[in-house]
């Protein structure tokens, strides 16, 4: 059979022209997607990664909704300018309780998942309120409103349960001592929490055995 | 067949273009906003739902699911029943896609804006609008489908082959990224995490570029091409191939969005050789498109719609060219996390899709009402506006995206960086501006396209029109069709 | 290299990766060279779809399909020499973090010996060094500003000015390169529950008179003495060991109405200094310091 005449077969039946459309174009992903969602490697936590507590969820929750994502990337590359700009370059391991990853696609901030502890908290509330009282040039926008809402205590025990039905490994007690975390939180005080541990997953001796030069003081 | 009784659906049509433009001005009055808030941060006035972190993903989804997707489906359906012979399947059906899925948009737009959203590309919308998008798509892909399945001619066209790959790959793409565990309904966790959700996602994420913004057009340019220019599609083998190498190939390319990240080497390589693979296919497509209109070129000193879609296979060209060389590792060292990116997609979204769109719309719109168009000067005009604003973009990003990546790598004679963070995007400001102006131009000229439109189609009935008698040589009862459809797996068998 | 796939997974993606290309080849070469290719339409009746429309019966082009298989021969050379067709990791031996161990390898060649100088060498000298300065300001710029000040006079009345003589942790080399490696916790207490509201209004109205001649008949001395001289000294000087700022004179981080001391006192204060020993390497730092301590 040439490949002229299985074409026409399919051009005259519409179930096989469906069939065929679909076959075609799974094959990229049974080959690259499925073994990287089922092979291990990639769901390895690094030494020091952990699940986010309930103040860091909820922090993450928020940098989510804001669409931080769309400006500021958390994966820093393999490269010498970006390991001596941002800090160890990003690795698989550290990302296993990111549901849904925020590596992000743009950088029209500088990258965030080395920037806990590189600032004071203070500086991160004056920061997110008026970008510009600090970096007169930033083109951040504001986030004021950040500082006046408080957290939602509400969902933070359904958000841990469906995470635990996901395989994070929350005890009963954690989910049950959440809402009393959130308590008396302002929104920013949250956020400012979570961006302090970002980064803090990352492990030297990671899992590929590799450590040299993964610092930017070297 | 008492065919003669039967006419096209084609008030259908007709509401999904009016949305569709309607869509194109909203989405890009977003993008010339959001764009002016980053000359002018303070112009969100400290409200959430105006902050660039909200109406971003506003304007992605406004362009890709309002107005191009309402494009492709007034234009599939309009496709689709002159091309198999019949009116629409399931009308009713379709009349639900049409209105469910203005709806979903308008909710769904609101929703971003309230903070809703999984953050995940093109796939923001929180679970309770992706499953009402899964019911809205399988419909459209059974009015579709069921169109084709009653068809009564036997050959299927090449438009509806890559009308199809959109409605199917899409649909697959969509249910695999968007599983999800419900929180609450404006909240969800993804049910991958970390590296493998980042594989899914833009598994989905480059693939919707591909069969959405991509092979969904392609399926326009197929159909409108050779029917406006009035020559036949100049070669049938070519199609073929493309198809298929197009179907296989582009699937594997999306890890190039994630090139020296943390998800491993292996994956990254084949999504190079794919991306390199895709550019042969894409410049089939092109080739074939304008050695179609090649013996018609007379038309393009009169005919605005001609010439925009022409146009819009240059722009098809040289954004298929750049992604395959974006792909390459050691360019996306330098073009990663870029404006020129930025640049990139608007040179396939402005000068592709939007212009594609414009002259199927100006060829479509007179038709769909029998009168002239209003304006022709005006569609003029909206050309010239529409090619400087789209130029002047891409110049400006792709400017702004290499002296980013550069300026990031720089480093000076003790081996320390040479600039900060902020230094470089303040040297970002004169392409800010830049890309500002060519927004508002490009905008200006849709508006214009818009005014257009309501001065045609204002108080005029839409046309009926009737299927052709039935071929004796290709033609087939809708019965047959139905039943040969049905019998899938039957290979040997089937003729 | 622990990211390669194993085993049946392996096997899956170099099989089904060079079938599925194998057979788009067969395909392709296929449509393009077989005779009955296009017989459908080399019958005098072809079919017509939409009034005029058709499709074309031109030869494809020779050319697309040698783009077509050059780039499917440079894919075959590619998977040969990186990672990419399973656990076959590539003749090159090539992973993303080699690259960066090259990359760090070449830069050490390219800059340790300037880097090597700049530690060892004076304050002094670096200072002489105007090009040594630029780099310093570049790093001041990367590293300090965004809380400092671009122009390192500080800002927000959080952030201490960096350009006066006065320094809250000491103003010796040596001080400086310890609030920069290490950081600086500053912690004062808030003192409203000893002091009283009362107290924190007498105790600020004393400060504000510290270093004048007022100073010793106000009523607020006695409090002041009381809770504030260990740390800040019997005259309000300060003391650089503790990070306790000088009272007595005109500089005031937080603020010099008497508001801002009133809140001070009432609530307390603790500036946060970064460590920086982790982003930065010792001539980082030594450039810094003598940045710092130039005039």
């Amino acid at each position: 059979m040439s490949g002229m005449s299985l074409h026409k077969k399919l051009e005259e039946n519409a179930g096989l022209l469906i069939f065929g459309i679909l076959f075609v174009s799974a094959i990229g992903g049974l080959v690259q997607v499925l073994p990287a969602i089922l092979q291990d490697s990639l769901n390895t936590a690094s030494a020091n990664a952990r699940v986010y507590n309930a103040v860091e969820l909820t922090g993450r929750d928020i940098y989510i909704r804001e669409g931080c994502s769309v400006c500021h990337s958390q994966q820093v590359r393999p490269l010498i300018a970006e390991v001596e700009r941002y800090g160890p370059y990003s690795q698989a391991g550290e990302f296993v309780y990111d549901r849904p990853f925020l590596w992000g696609s743009k950088r029209t901030g500088p990258d965030l998942h080395r920037i806990g502890g590189k600032y004071s908290d203070d500086w991160h509330r004056i920061h997110l309120i008026d970008p510009r009282s600090v970096v007169p040039r930033s083109i951040m926008p504001g986030y004021p409103w950040l500082a006046e809402r408080d957290v939602k205590t509400s969902d933070i025990q359904a958000k841990l349960r469906a995470l635990q039905l996901l395989g994070h490994p929350y005890e009963q007690a954690d989910i049950d001592a959440a809402p009393g975390q959130l308590e008396g939180m302002k929104e920013i005080d949250a956020l400012i929490v979570y961006l302090q541990m970002l980064g803090s997953f990352h492990a030297e001796d990671s899992a590929d055995g590799h450590s040299e030069n993964q610092s930017g003081a070297h | 067949m008492a065919t003669g009784q039967k006419y096209y659906y084609d008030e259908i049509v007709r509401q999904l273009v009016l949305f569709s433009v309607f869509w194109a001005v909203v989405a890009m009055a977003v993008g010339v906003y959001i764009s002016a808030e980053l000359i002018w941060p303070t112009i969100d006035f400290g409200q959430p739902w105006l902050s660039f972190g909200r109406l971003r993903p506003l304007h992605t989804n406004g362009i890709i699911f309002g107005f191009g997707v309402s494009a492709l489906m007034a234009t599939g359906f309009y496709s689709v029943q002159r091309t198999s012979h019949v009116p629409l399947f399931a009308p009713r059906l379709a009349w639900f896609v049409c209105y469910g899925w203005q709806l979903l948009i308008l909710l769904g737009g609101l929703s971003l804006l309230a903070g809703w959203t999984s953050s995940k590309e093109y796939a923001e919308l929180e679970w309770p609008f992706d499953i009402a998008i899964a019911i809205l798509w399988v419909s459209f892909g059974i009015v579709f489908f069921g169109t084709i399945a009653t068809r009564t001619i036997k050959p299927i066209y090449i438009s509806n082959w890559f009308y199809g790959a959109l409605i199917i790959v899409i649909a697959m793409l969509h249910i695999v990224n968007n599983l999800a565990i419900p929180v609450s309904l404006t909240k969800s966790y993804s049910i991958y995490a970390g590296a493998q959700d980042a594989i899914v996602q833009w598994w989905y994420g480059h693939n919707a570029v591909g069969f959405l913004l991509t092979g969904g057009f392609l399926g326009m340019m197929y159909y409108f091409l050779p029917k406006h220019s009035g020559r036949p599609i100049w070669s049938y083998k070519l199609s073929v191939v493309a198809f298929w190498a197009f179907t296989y190939s582009y699937i594997w390319a999306g890890p190039h969005h994630l090139h020296y990240s943390a998800i491993p080497e292996w994956v990254q390589s084949l999504a190079v050789v794919m991306s390199l693979i895709l550019l042969a296919p894409s410049w089939a497509t092109m080739v074939n498109g304008v050695m179609t209109v090649s013996g018609a070129w007379q038309k393009l000193k009169t005919d605005p719609a001609l010439k925009f879609i022409v146009l819009s296979l240059a722009f098809y060209g040289l954004a298929t060219f750049e992604g395959p060389m974006m792909s390459i590792r050691a360019v996306n060292v330098v073009s990663h996390f870029t404006d020129w990116t930025i640049g990139h997609v608007h040179s396939g979204a402005l000068g592709w899709n939007a212009m594609i769109t414009y002259g199927t719309f100006y060829f479509l719109m007179p038709r769909l009402v029998g009168a002239e168009l209003y304006s022709v000067r005006l569609a003029n005009i909206h050309f010239w506006l529409a090619l400087g604003g789209t130029m002047l973009y891409i110049i400006s990003m792709w400017a702004a995206g290499v002296s980013q990546g550069l300026l990031w790598l720089s480093v000076d004679e003790t081996g320390e960086l040479s600039y900060s963070f902020s230094d470089i995007m303040a040297s970002m400001a004169p392409y800010y501006a830049l890309r500002l102006v060519a927004g508002l131009v490009f905008l200006l000229g849709t508006m214009l396209m818009a005014y257009n439109f309501y001065m045609t189609v204002r108080g005029r009935a839409t046309v009926k029109m009737q299927p052709p008698a039935v071929d004796p040589v290709y033609g087939m009862t809708s019965e047959d069709a139905t039943v040969g459809a049905l019998r899938v797996g039957t290979l040997g068998a089937s003729t | 290299m622990a990211d390669l796939p194993s085993g049946f997974w392996s096997g899956w993606i170099v099989v089904v990766t060079i079938a599925s290309l194998l057979t788009l080849a067969w395909l392709v070469l296929s449509v393009y060279f077989s005779a009955d290719a296009s017989d459908a339409h080399a019958s005098e009746h072809e079919p017509v779809w939409d009034e005029d429309l058709r499709e074309g019966n031109s030869a494809p082009p020779l050319w697309w399909f040698w783009l077509l298989f050059g780039a499917m021969i440079f894919s075959v050379i590619y998977l040969m020499l990186y990672p990419g067709l399973g656990a076959f990791r590539g003749m090159l031996g090539w992973s993303q973090h080699g690259r960066l161990d090259g990359s760090y390898a070449e830069f050490d060649q390219q800059f340790e010996a300037a880097r090597t100088t700049i530690v060892t060498s004076s304050l002094g000298d670096l200072q002489g060094d105007a090009e040594l300065m630029a780099t310093a300001e570049r790093l001041f710029n990367r590293n300090c500003s965004a809380c400092h000040g671009e122009d390192g006079g500080g800002q927000a009345n959080l952030f201490p000015n960096l350009m006066d003589a006065e320094w809250q942790w000491g103003a010796t080399p040596e001080q400086i390169e310890q609030s920069i490696r290490m950081g600086r916790n500053a912690t004062m207490p808030a003192w409203l529950a000893p002091l009283t509201e009362q107290g924190v209004e007498q105790v600020a109205a004393y400060v504000q008179t510290l270093g004048t001649a007022q100073a010793t008949t106000h009523p607020g001395q006695v409090q002041y003495s009381q809770f504030c001289a260990a740390c800040h000294g019997v005259d309000g000087s300060g003391n650089p060991m503790l990070g306790a700022p000088s009272l007595s004179d005109d500089n005031w981080l937080y603020g010099d109405s008497l508001d801002a001391i009133r809140l001070s006192i009432a609530q307390g204060r603790n500036g946060h200094m970064p460590a920086f020993n982790e982003q930065l390497d010792d001539a980082q730092i030594k450039l810094l310091v003598a940045l710092l301590t130039r005039q």
